[in-house]
């Protein structure tokens, strides 16, 4: 029993690990010559990124997926919320910028 | 007949509600999400700056050592990792293993604080202090409260530890408790490293 368990949460850390190498593709792909660029798809995909990496750590790690019904709601509603106030923020920065 | 059956069906939804569990104190799941909301607001302010001064962000971010960002950020799944396997050993009785993921969990945690430490000091060598421009300004202070958070977090492993230790003790509810909190300051960080270190 204990070692189905534990397999599951290596296979967690080994997704989020890899999530995480994604970062390193999208940083130096994203770059010329050392110089940083802007980019829209690179800030969206680091934010949607990051957003599905709490998912799972509240999903697996913290154990919600065997919560009570509000608890799974809850933090899927945060989830939710924080990609809102986040691409929501970055939109309309953009727009006030331009 | 039809009696035993709606007994049994009735049993099962029990055993399922049953089997349902709030990880830890409530209030503890409170504390996360209030949290989670002031980092957001935080971000996004963080965000909105950013794009007033974009050329500035991006130069300053140059300075930053992706490597640093990368190795915390595996470093912190590693500690979360340990602590979610110390809650399952603990939950099963094994006291020993719980305890040992426990110690995993914090020598993990002060390899993250020696490397941010090392980070920072490399950071005001090349001249980038908190006063040095807005992105610097944020970089400093979203690290630094962060670490207050993962400060906080030892104190809150040593209650595991200490819990885990004797036998006349051993609350499974206060073990899922600080191990939820754990989490919390691992995924606190992965959003900072996102918005710091990779967006443009």
């Amino acid at each position: 029993m204990s070692g189905t368990f534990n397999k599951r949460l290596a296979i967690v850390w080994l997704i989020l690990s890899a999530m995480t190498l994604v970062y390193v593709w999208l940083d130096v792909a994203v770059d010329q010559n050392g110089t940083l660029k802007a980019s829209t798809v690179v800030t969206v995909s680091a934010i949607i990124i990051a957003l599905v990496k709490v998912r799972i750590i509240f999903r697996e790690f913290m154990e919600v997926r065997h919560a009570p019904a509000l608890l799974r709601r809850l933090t899927d509603a945060w989830v939710v919320l924080m990609a809102v106030c986040l691409l929501g923020s970055y939109f309309i920065g953009s727009a006030l910028a331009s | 007949m039809t009696n035993l059956q709606e007994d049994s069906s009735t049993e099962q939804v029990d055993r399922k509600a049953a089997a349902r569990f709030v990880p830890g104190q409530p209030d503890m799941w409170v504390f996360v999400l209030f949290e989670s909301l002031l980092f957001t607001g935080y971000f996004s302010v963080y965000l909105i700056g950013r794009i007033q001064n974009r050329d500035l962000y991006l130069q300053s971010q140059a300075d930053l050592d992706l490597r640093f960002g990368v190795f915390n950020t595996i470093v912190l799944l590693l500690s979360s990792w340990a602590i979610a396997r110390c809650v399952q050993a603990s939950r099963e009785g094994a006291y020993r293993d719980a305890l040992r993921d426990a110690f995993l969990t914090i020598g993990f945690g002060v390899a993250f604080l020696v490397s941010k430490v090392l980070e920072w000091v490399k950071e005001i060598r090349l001249g980038n202090t908190f006063t040095s421009n807005e992105f610097f300004q944020h970089f400093f202070f979203l690290t630094s409260i962060h670490l207050l958070h993962l400060l906080i977090g030892f104190i809150v492993l040593g209650v595991a530890v200490y819990q885990l230790w004797s036998p006349a003790r051993r609350s499974q509810q206060l073990v899922e408790t600080c191990a939820t909190y754990w989490h919390t300051v691992d995924f606190l960080w992965a959003l900072i490293f996102a918005l710091l270190y990779v967006v443009r």
